[in-house]
Formats: C-alpha cells, structure tokens, sequence
C-alpha cells in the first residue's frame, strides 16, 4: 500500500503525459492509447533487466541519460520552434508531414512510455524491490490511467489546442518532475554541478585566451565578482537558466507566431474577427508551456529539497592510544558491517577531524573523511544507496566510496584487523587540515 | 553548377546553421563531460586536432559572413524598391504582400498616410511611405560582432602558439628567437587603474648597439617580435648553499621559486639526499610588499625524509647556522613568468565586445522609440501590389495598411 502511495506522482504525471500527448496528435487519440502504454510496458521492462543485470548505478545512469536526452531533445526542438516563429506558415515542408503522421504519433508516445516506465519501475525497486505481481499491477495501472487520460481528452473543449513543442515541454517536464523523486535519477543536482565546473573552466579559458591578467594582479572587489562564477551559486542560477530557458522559449515562439494575413480582406471587421480568434488560439496555446514551467519548478523544488531522509548519526567522539592510533572495534557501540555510515570525530589539542567507516556494498570497509577536496566539508549523508555532500547536493553511489576524486570522501589510509580498523590520528589531522585549508577558497553560502 | 552554388549560398547564408553548429559543439561538451573532468579543455584539444570539427568550427564564420552578405543584399534591394526603382521585387523583402484587384490612383492615400505621421515619397505608378528610422544599422553591427567573434574563437582555437619564458633581472630577456637585451629591472607597485590592483613593468636593454630598450607591462599586454608578452606569475630566483652534518660537502644551486605572494610555499629537493627545502617569502606586516621593495626574507623548513630538522628565517644575503645545518642565501631576484603568444583572434575577440556594445546602444532606443515601419503600393510589371513591412510596433502597423487597402478599393470607381 505504502509502495502504491509512493507511486502517485509518478502515475499522476503519466496521466497527464497521455493527454497532453492525446490533445497534442489531435485525431490520433487511438494511436496515442496504445502506443503510451506500449511504451510504458516496454521500459518496466527494460529497466527491471537493467537492474538484474548491470551492477551499481549505471542502470540509474542509463534512466537518468534517457531523461536528460529527453531535455536536450526540447533545447533542440524550442530553438527551432523559436526560428520557425518568424516564418509565415505556407505549405508543410515533408519534416512537418512526418511529425503530423500517424506513425509519428505512435512513435513519439510510445518513446514518451519508455521512461515514464522506467522512472516508475526505478520507484518500486528503490522502495521496496520490484516483484512481478507489483510490476504487473503497476502496468495495469499505467494502461488503465492511459485510457482514462484519452477518455478525459475526448471532453476537453476543442479550442483547447497544444502546439507540437508545447505538448513535448510538458511531456518532458513530466518526466523529469517524475524523475526528481528519485534520488539517483535527479537531473538538477548533477545539472547545476556541470554548470558550476563549466563556469570555472570558462572563466579560467577566457582569462588566458584573452591574456587577462591573473588574480593576484586584480583588485580584490573585482576579484570578489569573478569569484562568484566559481561559487555554488552560479552552479544553481546557471542550472536554473538551462532548466527553464527551452519552455520560455516555446512560450515565445508561440508569441512570437505571425498572425494570419488578412491584408486581402477588405472587411474590417472580419479581419478584426480573424486576427482575435489567432490572438485568443496564441493564448491558450501559451497555457501548456507555462503548466510545464510549473512543473519544471516542482522538480527544481523536489531537487533541492528532496523528501528524503538521510542518515546522518551524530559523530562520535573517539581518541587515540599513546602511539597515535585510532581503534574502532568492527563490532561494539555501532556495527561497522551494517552498510550505514558511522561518523567519528578526533581531536588533538586544537585540531579535529571529521571522518566516518562504512562498508560498501562490495563488503569492503572504508575509511573516509567526512569532506571532499572540492566541497566546503559540510560533510555526507547516506540515502537510497548513495552518499550525498551536503554542501553540492552530489550523489556518490556507495560503490565508488573509498575511491579518491571528484565529490567523493578522500579516503583515508588505515589497517583492517579481525577486530576493527586502526587509522594513525596524525595522518587523519593532516589529510583534514589539508583538505578544509584547500576548500576554503570554495565561498560561504553553503549549508 | 549554378544550383549547387545556390544551394551552398543557402545553407552559408542560413540563419540556422551557427545554431545548429553550436549546437554539435553543445552535444560534444556534454559527451565528453560524461568522460572526463574538464570537459572543455578536452573539447578545445579535440577541437583542433579533429579536421572535421575544425571545420565545423569555421562554418561558424563563414555563416556570419553569410548572414552581412545576405541581410545587406536584402536591405539595399527594400531601399531601391521603396526608392520606387524600376524592377520587380523579390519575395521576402517585405512581411506582406497583397494583390490588389485593379489600377488605383496613390494621390488621395498619400495624403491618408500623412495624416497618420508616415512620410511619403508618390512617383510615377508608386507610393512609399515610411515612418521611424531603420534599425539596420544596428543590426549590421551586431552581425559583424558576431562575425569578429566567431572568427576570433576559431582563429584564437586553432593559430594559437604559446611558448614560456622565466624572465629573471639581470639575465637575457628569454625571447623565443634568442636575441635580447637583458632584463635591467622588473618592478612591482600599486596599481592605479579601476580593474588591476599592482603594476609590473619589465624593462629591457635594448639587444645591440644603438638599440632602444623596450618596456612590458601587464595589460593591455604588450607586444614583443609579434607575440604577446604575458606575464603569469611571479616569482624569486634564488640561489642558496646548503650544507648538513651528513652532507659536509654542501650544496648549491639556483633555484626559481614561484614563492609569490609571500605565505605561498615551494619544495625544493636537494638532489641525492633525503632533504628537502620548504621555502616561502616572509610577510613584512607592515602592509609592504617585500617584492616591490626588494627586501626579502625567506621561511625555510628544512625536512629530512618526513622529518622536520630545522626551520627558521633568514634574510636574502644572509646565512642559517645551527646544529650542524648551514643555509645561507647569497643572492636573490625577482622574476616574472611569462608567456609569449601569438593569437591573432584576441584583438577580434575585444572588438567583437565593443561592436556588441554599439550594437546594443543603437538598436535598443530604435526599436523602443521609433522602429521602422514601410509600405510600398506600386504599379509595375507584375500588376499593381502593396507590401509591407515593420521592425516593431507591427500591428499598429498592419491597421494602417489595411484601411490604406481599403481606402484604396473603396476610391475605385464602381464597376460597371
């Protein structure tokens, strides 16, 4: 039942796929009803042999590039939508004969099933691993919602009209919001940490490209501007842009479309009659996109405050023997071979460090500081099979926790025994005192 | 052959094809971010080696050049048709072309259109009116920045050559082709300008007899033998002598310490031993910068293996003695790191910025305040036609024109 409830944005969003996607190929509803569900079958399915037969999070990776390929396809198709705007519409060019097919029809619904069907196959994994009487009703549901979105459709007004981009934003935006419910199939998160890394790059490129000076050459409130570029939040507001910039411009493609011509009329009012119908079919066109945006600010909303909680214990003191080392028994106050991540915090004289075990779904024991190289270390916290850094909001699957680089958890040196691990307290100072002395020029602002 | 060069014409003078190149760039980037950290190092570099994406690359400018060539042709043939030149008009020069049913007389509307603020210019068989001013212009500046900055991204990407340089007072300027002066003085003060906090000069003799010395600067950076002087980081050159209880022979070497600003630690190996140097330049704290005024001391910690064996400060020109480990600084420099680049794109780059900027200036009041509107009623050889055109303010525009339509069949004499 719990699984069930869990599943209710997913299955709302897939509603309301099937009759944006049923309004949008108007005359194909049929085609739109069987193939949708088709599709939806069909990515269950292709997500649950993922599952069973690729290790770790590469599945989720596969799910997730289908989606962000799925919003790469809208930048495409809001561009040109924007370029065509311009253009006064004369006889269809053989693309547009294509799109308006019934063959296209089906493809496209049946393309907008498969991740749908993935995304809500991922859900019950996630939650509680996915049996084939659930995955049987979850597809019954889906074909079941499927049809009464097509029934739904037939009673819509028929002014309600959706442009072919308009009705693709909102099956995107669908999806990802769907998607976004799902730690390890959100696209913000990882979005905003490429912008951040692209903005960083950029600047450094065109700084030598254009022979600018280094910092130490700047003034400093200068330096505090640029500085923003390399900040978190250029990541968020960068992300932001590229998350809401392809609906924008659908909705002003739409805008933006000539109205008829109407100069060969020579009757103003039926000119005038004419040009307030195009005016009011242009508005109601504009509703879609602008439902999309909505809901593109849903999943930023779900992205930014995932419903999830994560486990986070509170660090638990522990000090070292006379020659410097750290012990922690493997099984005492806190079992270190129950998958969860044990926090500690050491400290020497004034120094402290911060760090944590756990052992990885490989049934290796790790030792980690509870910061990255990169990160302010606001440290980590574990949900869903992955960790993830509270200051960037980057997923680390837990399978490459204990491998250095990138956001993950620098590891640690440290001796496995039958009774637990033993770590040297001075290397552990030191690598913290490095890494917090080499993240300190990441900016406040942070958790 | 003629059509083939009309279909090339279409595709460089298409406003759809940097865009799309764009866009293939856009799918690399994310492709290579799949795969590596620095995704857009790894696409510049692929982006040069690769003659397909070079290419790619340069269709980027040869598209802008397209767009001026094509946008200019079509404004020149709007302003010979609204001229009320001879000739046909081609298809797209205006946003609406109407029909009209038969010959009409344009005196009565001209003086219609008058009425309504548009200027008005009645030949032989044509009525032009117009009203607002043409934002053109600034459009034409827009496609040239492009233009400049394309060409200077391509350009800047795949004629770029970098060569390093230490330049250190007192030595040869280190010139790619190897004949220079030598460096008679660097100095670091304040800067005095909005943007650059220090400012750096490099002076050099001049290489022979008679030859006038030359000055380098930090920005805008100066030019040497046709590359840019770039200057990086700067730096110490240091020579010291090192000697320990275990190392009685001692040891010396010049060394270059990139130790600026001070704080910023070096190592330096001493070869053949376990020891190892860590050097950084002492902050005054008086708010003096030991680089502008010259007088430098130095930080050491003196390491063997992980061990910390000595540490302490000693002035330049001055000695470290104790415990059997002796290090004295005899003699130190300032340096500069430099870079001397040929790049012929970053001038098209900053120009690109300013025409930009211009751009913006011009076309943004135009088209706010008095956005260019046009109709054209004439009577040529494809019978007698009216179009119209409008850079804003477009359906204020299509009212006119379409009482000026009907004004123009109702002026028709009835039919009999």
């Amino acid at each position: 039942m719990m699984v069930a409830a869990k599943l209710i944005p997913q299955l709302l969003c897939w509603a309301g796929m099937v009759l944006v996607l049923a309004r949008g190929f108007s005359g194909l509803r049929r085609v739109v009803a069987a193939a949708a569900p088709a599709g939806f079958a069909a990515g269950m399915a292709a997500a649950c042999v993922l599952f069973r037969f690729l290790q770790g999070d590469t599945s989720f990776g596969i799910i997730r590039g289908a989606v962000g390929g799925g919003f790469l396809l809208l930048w495409g198709a809001s561009v040109a939508a924007l370029y065509r705007s311009s253009v006064r519409g004369g006889e269809l060019s053989p693309v547009e004969r294509v799109l308006r097919s019934p063959a296209f029809a089906g493809f496209a619904a049946f393309a907008a099933g498969l991740p749908a069907g993935a995304i809500c196959a991922s859900r019950l994994s996630a939650s509680s691993g996915a049996s084939l009487v659930s995955l049987l009703l979850l597809a019954l549901s889906a074909a079941a919602l499927a049809w009464a979105a097509c029934a739904a459709e037939k009673r819509l007004p028929s002014q309600v009209t959706v442009s072919r981009t308009g009705s693709m934003a909102a099956v995107v935006s669908l999806l990802i919001f769907s998607s976004s419910y799902i730690l390890r199939l959100d696209l913000f998160g990882p979005l905003t940490m490429k912008v951040m890394k692209f903005a960083h790059d950029f600047v450094h490129q065109f700084m030598e490209s254009m022979l600018i000076p280094d910092h130490l050459f700047i003034r400093d409130y200068l330096w505090s501007y640029i500085g923003f570029l390399f900040g978190k939040e250029i990541g968020v507001w960068g992300g932001l842009f590229i998350w809401f910039t392809p609906v924008v411009l659908i909705a002003l493609a739409i805008g933006f479309e000539p109205l008829p011509s109407v100069a060969h009329i020579r009757r103003g009012a039926e000119r005038r009659k004419i040009l307030a119908a195009a005016l009011r079919q242009r508005r109601i066109r504009v509703v879609v996109p602008a439902l999309a945006l909505v809901v593109l600010v849903a999943a930023v909303y779900q992205s930014r405050f995932p419903s999830v909680e994560y486990w986070d214990p509170k660090p638990l003191p522990v000090a070292a023997d006379a020659s410097g080392e750290i012990f922690i028994p493997r099984k005492g106050e806190v079992d270190l071979e129950d998958g969860k991540l044990h926090k500690y915090l050491y400290k020497k004289g004034e120094l402290e460090a911060r760090f944590f075990v756990l052992m990885t779904p490989g049934g290796k024991l790790t030792v980690d500081l509870d910061a990255c190289a990169i990160c302010k270390p606001d440290g980590y916290g574990q949900a869903e099979g992955t960790v993830i850094c509270y200051y960037c909001k980057t997923l680390i699957p837990l399978e490459t926790v204990g491998k250095p680089g990138g956001c993950n958890p620098v590891p640690i040196p440290f001796t496995e025994k039958g009774d637990g691990v033993h770590i040297d307290g001075l290397t552990l100072i030191n690598n913290w005192g490095g890494t917090v002395q080499s993240t300190a020029r990441v900016k406040e602002g942070g958790k | 052959m003629k059509r083939m060069l009309s279909a090339v014409w279409g595709v460089l003078s298409s406003r759809a094809l940097a865009p799309l190149a764009i866009g293939c760039f856009l799918l690399l980037y994310i492709g290579t971010a799949f795969f590596t950290e620095d995704a857009l190092i790894a696409l510049m570099d692929f982006t040069r080696s690769s003659a397909i994406l070079t290419v790619l690359l340069f269709l980027l400018p040869l598209g802008s050049a397209g767009r001026i060539a094509a946008e200019t042709g079509s404004y020149l043939k709007r302003r010979r048709a609204l001229a009320g030149k001879a000739g046909g008009v081609p298809a797209g020069l205006f946003d609406e072309t109407v029909e009209l049913s038969a010959a009409s007389s344009f005196a009565e509307l001209q003086g219609r259109l008058e009425a309504v603020g548009y200027r008005t210019r009645l030949t032989d068989g044509a009525l032009t009116a117009w009203r607002g001013v043409s934002g053109f212009p600034g459009r034409f500046l827009y496609l040239c920045a492009t233009f400049c900055l394309f060409a200077g991204i391509f350009i800047s990407l795949t004629a770029r050559t970098s060569i390093r340089g230490t330049v250190i007072e007192g030595e040869r300027f280190p010139v790619p082709s190897g004949e220079s002066g030598s460096v008679e003085r660097i100095a670091l003060g304040k800067g005095t300008g909005l943007f650059l906090s220090k400012k750096l000069s490099i002076e050099v003799a001049g290489s022979g007899p008679g030859a006038v010395g030359e000055k380098f600067g930090l920005y805008p950076p100066s030019r040497y033998q046709g590359s840019y002087v770039y200057p990086r980081y700067l730096g110490v050159g240091l020579f010291y002598r090192f000697a320990a209880p275990d190392l009685p022979a001692g040891y010396e070497t010049h060394s270059i310490l990139s130790i600026y600003p001070p704080g910023k630690e070096a190592a330096e190996e001493v070869p053949g031993s376990p020891y190892q140097l860590m050097l950084s330049m002492e902050d005054p704290g008086d708010g003096s910068d030991p680089y502008a005024t010259g007088r430098m001391v130095f930080l050491f910690k003196l390491l063997k293996g992980k061990d910390v064996v000595a540490t302490g400060r000693v002035p330049s020109g001055g000695e470290y003695n104790q415990g059997g480990y002796r290090l004295s600084f005899p003699d130190s420099r300032r340096l500069v790191i430099i870079d001397f680049i040929q790049d012929y794109g970053v001038i098209l780059i900053w120009t690109s910025a300013l025409l930009f900027f211009a751009a913006a200036c011009l076309w943004l009041p135009i088209r706010v305040l008095s956005p260019r509107r046009e109709m054209l009623f004439r009577v040529g050889p494809e019978g007698e036609r009216a179009w119209s055109r409008a850079e804003g303010r477009n359906r204020a525009q299509a009212s006119v024109f379409h009482e000026a339509l009907d004004a123009l069949e109702s002026a028709r004499p009835a039919a009999t």
